[in-house]
């Protein structure tokens, strides 16, 4: 790494977030029941210096609208945001922050190198161009229209613009997301090595593993609220049982998802053809009755992932999906970040 | 001002060619056919000819050309997200304004210079002032429809839309007396189309406010003809900047 992080100036042992009773609502469209949708509604956060945070969440959780406000991109309906103790304009301005973006929002025509030489160019003082890109893993793309770049080649010339003002907060908005898995792997690589320089990372993402893998800490939203905070283990433990799953003899199958529904702490019994799906508290029982009187084989025990406890902690799967396709909201991030011109012209 | 800002903003538009020359070269093409080699040419028009008439009609043309375009794409461009990724960066929404002014000037005395130069070259005749007056009117009032560009881009957040809108300049300037000399029902139309009080007023220094059917317009006819569509174009832009900021 060659650059350290500036040293902390001003407002030093300021959290590097403080969010306090954060609100942010939009006015519905027409059509709609409601005056206003919440897309925020009432979130409290103080992340520290030097925290990996995920914010994890279905789709129109409220992950963007709040990071937006962190960036000084929205103002709030109510509510403080504050990065480094200070106002996040501020901050911006300052070089405290920066932000790796969802997709859309570079200028096509322009080379990698140019991007980045015009961005820079905002800064009174940022990191040398060539230093950035190559930390981007961009070097042999230097040359290359924005046009010609892949996605996940794109996303390395945001991450690239990002590292500019070497800021102590790096936001990340769903930075994989319509990354194929290769792409997304190199990103993630790419991240892991920048980590290392002590920077406050916090990044938004409805992938689970991605969370898991990067995140010291997960910050759970759901519906514009925190459901759960903590780190990645203490997440999972709130999630109860684990899935026992084995295959059982032909013709055998109903009789034995009727016996396994008798047993005591097993949730959920699900039949798949010849394969029964259990999630239990007691997985032992489960396995031994499997194993040795119901003739299953090819057993296989899962400890409930992050996605289990996801589920429980934003209500039941029901719940979660319902405000998942709600459509009030996803409109309201829709209605910033992804509008069609299609959508547009309907108005 | 940031000199690398705007040069990269500078090198992205002559990288783009079929801009450019409907911007530059389209205009200068035409004064060639329709000024320079037409036996009218040297007709007295108020204080030179016909083809000093035809000449600051096409730069007019090729000016606007180059406003409506620079200002729709820069409307897209905020609205596609770089307007996000620049919200990211130091950079105040008034120097991004103040540069993309100064990119939509620079390119729209491109055509005004060419045009110009080649209506030097053959034969366009008029007093002094009336060609530093026209070529300033040109450039100065071409900002008009950089404010017309902004609308378009804003309203169909498409380049395709802002690709059009440059296109109805050409309608735009066939019914607002630019291209060919209208009379009658139509000229009274005309004074109320945008192209029209803005070329009239660029050809003032030359006219007089006399037009090529013998007719003389006074000086508030295209003045008012200006102002009028600024503050429509004006007062739309706003209103429909200010609806995409509240679904913010």
């Amino acid at each position: 790494m060659t650059t350290t992080p500036r040293p902390v100036d001003g407002a030093s042992g300021a959290p590097a977030i403080e969010l306090r009773s954060l609100v942010k609502s939009f006015p519905s469209r027409r059509g709609s029941q409601d005056a206003e949708v919440r897309a925020v509604d009432g979130i409290d956060l103080r992340i520290e210096p030097g925290e990996v945070v995920a914010f994890l969440g279905p789709n129109g959780a409220g992950k963007t609208t709040t990071l937006d406000m962190v960036l000084g991109l929205t103002e709030p309906t109510s509510g403080t945001a504050e990065v480094f103790g200070r106002r996040p304009r501020e901050a911006v301005v300052g070089g405290h922050v920066s932000a790796v973006l969802q997709t859309g929002g570079l200028l096509r025509d322009l080379t990698v190198r140019e991007t980045v030489r015009m961005i820079a160019s905002t800064y009174a003082v940022h990191s040398p161009v060539d230093e950035v890109i190559d930390r981007a893993g961009l070097r042999s793309l230097a040359d290359r229209r924005v046009s010609k770049c892949s996605g996940g080649e794109q996303q390395r010339l945001r991450f690239a613009l990002a590292l500019l003002p070497d800021p102590r907060l790096l936001v990340l908005d769903e930075p994989t997301a319509g990354m194929d898995v290769t792409a997304r792997r190199d990103f993630w690589d790419t991240m892991h090595a920048d980590a290392s320089a002590g920077r406050t990372v916090v990044f938004a993402t409805h992938y689970l593993e991605e969370a898991d893998a990067f995140a010291d800490r997960i910050v759970l939203i759901a519906g514009g609220r925190i459901v759960a905070d903590g780190t990645t283990a203490e997440i999972r433990s709130q999630a109860s049982g684990r899935t026992v799953s084995a295959t059982l003899p032909p013709g055998s199958v109903a009789e034995s998802v009727a016996r396994l529904r008798t047993v005591g702490g097993v949730h959920q019994v699900e039949e798949r053809g010849n394969r029964v799906v259990v999630t239990a508290g007691d997985s032992d029982t489960v396995a031994r009755l499997l194993l040795l009187e119901l003739g299953g084989t090819d057993l296989e025990i899962v400890t409930a992932g992050l996605e289990q406890a996801f589920m429980t902690l934003t209500g039941d799967g029901r719940d979660a999906r319902d405000a998942r396709d709600a459509p009030d909201a996803r409109d309201a991030r829709d209605a910033r970040d992804a509008t069609t011109p299609d959508e547009e012209l309907v108005r | 001002m940031n000199a690398t800002f705007t040069l990269l903003e500078m090198r992205r538009i002559t990288r783009d060619w079929a801009g450019m020359f409907f911007t530059a070269v389209l205009p200068a093409f035409f004064y060639l056919i329709f000024g320079a080699t037409v036996d009218a040419k040297d007709a007295t028009i108020g204080n030179g000819n016909v083809a000093m008439y035809v000449m600051i009609s096409m730069a007019a043309y090729g000016a606007v050309t180059a406003t409506t375009s620079i200002g729709g794409n820069a409307a897209v461009e905020r609205q596609q997200g770089w307007g996000r990724q620049l919200g990211l960066t130091p950079l105040a929404d008034s120097s991004y304004i103040a540069m993309k002014a100064l990119i939509a000037m620079t390119v729209a005395a491109v055509p005004i210079l060419l045009t110009f130069a080649l209506g030097a070259a053959t034969g366009a005749r008029g007093s002094a002032q009336a060609w530093v007056l026209s070529a300033v009117l040109c450039l100065v009032g071409s900002a008009v429809f950089a404010v017309y560009g902004l609308l378009v881009g804003t309203a169909f957040r498409s380049e395709a839309a802002v690709g059009a809108a440059s296109g109805t300049m050409v309608i735009f300037a066939f019914l607002g007396n630019v291209f060919i000399p209208l009379s009658g029902a139509l000229l009274a139309f005309a004074k109320f189309t945008p192209l029209y009080g803005y070329a009239a007023l660029a050809r003032y220094p030359l006219t007089e406010g006399y037009l090529p059917d013998g007719s003389q317009d006074p000086l508030w006819v295209p003045i008012v003809n200006v102002l009028a569509w600024l503050a429509i174009f004006g007062t739309a832009a706003v209103l429909l900047v200010r609806r995409g900021r509240e679904r913010q």
